[in-house]
């Protein structure tokens, strides 16, 4: 079976330092890939460029061993992602939301049933018909990966996810991509919080200046340590 | 285009819930209808600085003045209005960043373009019968005298008007896209106005021949404009909403 996700020497320059340089990795299906980095590595380009929102100088992406620029507009209903902001228009309800993403997404046949099954995987049901401009950072956090989750996508992108939650929905999300992991989904994690991924993530790579420069051990002791040398090691042999 | 049925139940509820296409609703309907007919109810109540203001319609009385004031407004108010909206359309997902959540969809992005097209265009059909009842209702409110075959095709052709007013302002979809956000909707709009109004007053001839100006040109001045200068007017939307339907395709935030 091919990689969920592959990513070959992805390249793309946004000028000060900034972009893919030479980025690879690959996301298995029923893994959880957790690339860890500084702000501006490129982790969320890396995303970005997976559901094409910038167009790589060269390298290749693939979902499912398809390149994605032949991908047909219908295989990407076996894509879920929160990049950058979570699907929330300000004006809707939770449900209203969740009912637009389910059919931006293919969901056709039991919206209602995905719908509710998404309320609850995320514990989101009380604020159900509550507008998404009321809800506070971390459940409307919670809302934009429902909406990346219902559709029991085979891959899954998740941008920073953890960031705004509380240690509740940190535990909902951490179960909710074990669960869709163990379906048969890929999952590709962005995060700089070492400890949250180290509990979720079968592997962990390390991002620096727009490419993977080492993996942490999801298992192993002071990641924050290893961490830091691998960045610095980068660092030192890109100036020497 | 993928997923266009989808994307059409998406844009349609979207909106529903939209405050801003609410307001407009309102300013455009009960806005322009209110305003022309105090205007028209001052006029024959001897108000001599409506009167002084009146322009071409000074001498007019009864529903020619009516009708004309609402095409007056329209031609101006409405195209700005639309544009106002069309821009929200657009223009919000790049301002509130919920553009991200549209890419990497089966749902394409030129479908979801086209269905906020259409819906919009719906939209303005709803607005323009909404504006052309409630002047009936005015008119007959301010006893303006019976609603002959003259007065249902001035009536027609303020619905006309203010349809092609809001296919005209098609263009601020593509500037609210280019532009990635509300703002430069709105100051296409402000321009495409802007360029309307000046070849009006410049050279009715010239502005017959305008495709942005020929709709308001012909509400106010029937016998000035021809049935095909009024066709050509919807070359604007029909060629900008390809325009949009193409960017939005071929979308990137490379820069």
């Amino acid at each position: 079976m091919p990689d969920r996700l592959s990513v070959d020497d992805a390249r793309y320059d946004f000028g000060a330092g900034a972009g893919l340089f030479g980025a690879s990795l690959t996301v298995a299906p029923g893994e959880i890939h957790a690339v860890v980095g500084l702000n501006g590595s490129g982790k969320t380009t890396l995303m970005r460029a997976v559901v094409e929102m910038i167009r790589l100088t060269s390298g290749r992406v693939r979902v499912d061993g398809v390149d994605v620029t032949s991908l047909r507009a219908r295989d990407w209903a076996r894509v879920g992602h929160v990049i950058e902001q979570p699907f929330a228009y300000p004006e809707h309800t939770v449900r209203a939301n969740l009912e637009m993403a389910a059919l931006l997404h293919g969901v056709g046949d039991e919206l209602t049933a995905t719908v509710d099954r998404a309320l609850g995987e995320l514990g989101i049901e009380k604020f159900a018909g509550v507008l998404a401009r009321r809800l506070s950072l971390g459940n409307r956090q919670r809302l934009g990966i429902a909406a990346a989750l219902q559709h029991r996508p085979t891959l899954i992108m998740l941008d920073e996810p953890t960031n705004a939650l509380d240690p509740a929905g940190v535990i909902l999300v951490r179960e909710a991509l074990l669960r869709h992991a163990a379906r048969g989904a890929g999952i590709l994690v962005s995060s700089h919080h070492l400890d949250e991924v180290a509990r979720v993530a079968h592997r962990i790579s390390v991002f620096n200046r727009g490419r993977v420069v080492g993996a942490l051990d999801p298992s192993g002791r002071d990641l924050e340590r290893t961490f830091f040398r691998i960045v610095h090691a980068d660092d030192e042999s890109r100036t020497s | 285009m993928s997923g266009i049925g989808s994307a059409l139940r998406v844009e349609f509820r979207k909106s529903l819930a939209s405050p801003v296409l609410r307001a407009i609703t309102v300013f455009v309907v009960v806005g322009i209808a209110l305003l022309s007919g105090a205007l028209v109810s001052a006029a024959l109540a001897g108000n001599a600085q409506v009167t002084a203001q009146l322009g071409h319609l000074a001498g007019t009385t009864g529903w020619p003045l009516l009708t004309g004031l609402v095409a007056q407004v329209t031609a101006a108010g409405g195209l700005l209005a639309f544009g106002v909206a069309l821009s929200w359309m657009f223009g919000r997902e790049f301002a509130e960043g919920t553009i991200a959540g549209l890419f990497g969809l089966p749902v394409t992005r030129a479908s979801i373009a086209a269905a906020k097209l259409l819906v919009y265009a719906g939209w303005v059909v709803g607005v323009s019968a909404g504006l052309v009842i409630l002047v009936a209702g005015a008119g007959m409110a301010l006893g303006l005298g019976t609603v002959d075959a003259g007065v249902i095709e001035s009536l027609a052709r303020q619905f006309i008007l203010t349809v092609l007013s809001g296919l005209l302002a098609v263009p601020a979809a593509w500037a609210a896209t280019l532009g990635r956000g509300y703002l430069p909707g709105v100051a296409g709009t402000i321009g495409l106005l802007a360029l309307a109004q000046i070849a009006v007053v410049a050279d009715t001839r010239v502005a017959a021949w305008l495709p942005i100006a020929a709709p308001a040109l012909w509400a106010l001045f029937p016998d000035q404009v021809d049935h095909w200068q009024l066709l050509a007017a919807l070359a604007v939307p029909l060629a900008f909403g390809v325009l949009t339907i193409r960017s939005w395709r071929r979308l990137r935030f490379d820069r």
